[in-house]
């Protein structure tokens, strides 16, 4: 089977979009849902988001209840409003057939939040191939899937459009204090994955 | 613990009013303020974001070599969790917030 890329650089700049319909109407379905979701958020802690928008909002200190208070209190709004832009451009631009880069860009970090807001839903593990949520919920599991491949795409295409690296930001980086986790766990006491 | 930053911030918050006599005045103190330990920003696993992904997103917010990026990946793939960069508390809660905002899970420790 030939490969048929969906998203390629157009000759006179920006991205040509190639989509069959049905994708366009879930790329502009699905962000709205989520931003619906976003809407009740609120001033909920960590522990009281629902498993879709738990990965949407991480905890920044994670032995330091007083700390992450207050890092929410500064961070939460502007957190919520990245997040509701990319969505709702996504949504917005989903029938066109022609993107800038920057459309391009909301339309991965978009992409990004369906699927970590899908994944948790389903209870994606790197063990199974199949979350267990699966066979309960089989639209947001294919969805989950295409979204995946649409999102590969754009990172590939992306990737070409990075600034050279800072000099020297490499060597900024501390050396790995913990080293090789012992045993079959790593350092987050999950197990340690197959070599690739 | 207090900042060298903060000691600073104290010392110029003193009212105008209130510059002792020079006799009394506290001899200029030689104590050696030992540099803060930094922030380090860790970036954990998970199971959802793609690798290519999480590499794009080092090499994006940190301007790190492509090398670099994927080496920090497989480490967070491999290890659980790595090291992405370090500094002063405010850096590494901006640097904390850009990566929640690319869907990391990123928390930030005081140590080294």
């Amino acid at each position: 089977m030939i490969f048929r890329r969906r998203i390629r650089l157009s000759r006179a700049g920006g991205y040509e979009i190639r989509l069959a319909p049905e994708e366009r109407d879930l790329l502009a379905a699905l962000p709205l849902q989520l931003v619906s979701l976003l809407d009740e958020v609120g001033d909920k802690t960590h522990d009281e988001l629902p498993d879709a928008l738990r990965r949407l909002l991480p905890t920044a200190y994670a032995t330091d209840p007083e700390a992450e208070r207050a890092f929410v209190a500064m961070t939460r709004e502007d957190l919520l409003e990245h997040h509701r832009d990319s969505l709702e451009t996504m949504s917005r631009t989903a029938k066109a057939t022609w993107l800038d880069e920057e459309q391009l860009v909301s339309w991965l970090a978009a992409l990004n939040d369906l699927r970590l807001s899908l994944g948790s839903m389903l209870g994606a593990t790197e063990e199974e191939a199949e979350p267990p949520g699966a066979q309960l919920h089989p639209a947001e599991w294919i969805a989950y899937l295409y979204l995946g491949g649409l999102q590969s795409e754009l990172i590939d295409l992306l990737e070409g459009t990075l600034p050279d690296p800072i000099p020297g930001a490499d060597d900024l980086v501390p050396e790995d204090l913990w080293g090789d986790p012992p045993g079959d766990l790593r350092w987050d006491g999950t197990p340690q994955p197959e070599e690739l | 613990m207090q900042s060298p930053a903060g000691l600073e911030a104290d010392v110029s918050g003193m009212p105008a009013g209130s510059i002792a006599p020079s006799e009394v005045q506290q001899p200029e103190t030689h104590e050696v303020a030992l540099p803060e330990l930094p922030w380090l920003v860790i970036v954990w696993n998970d199971p959802i974001n793609l690798m290519s992904y999480v590499t794009y997103v080092f090499q994006k917010l940190f301007g790190y070599s492509r090398p670099k990026a994927h080496k920090l990946m497989l480490d967070v793939h491999y290890k659980g969790r790595a090291v992405v960069s370090s500094g002063p508390k405010e850096r590494a809660e901006l640097d904390v917030a850009r990566l929640h905002q690319h869907g990391l899970w990123a928390t930030m420790e005081h140590g080294g």
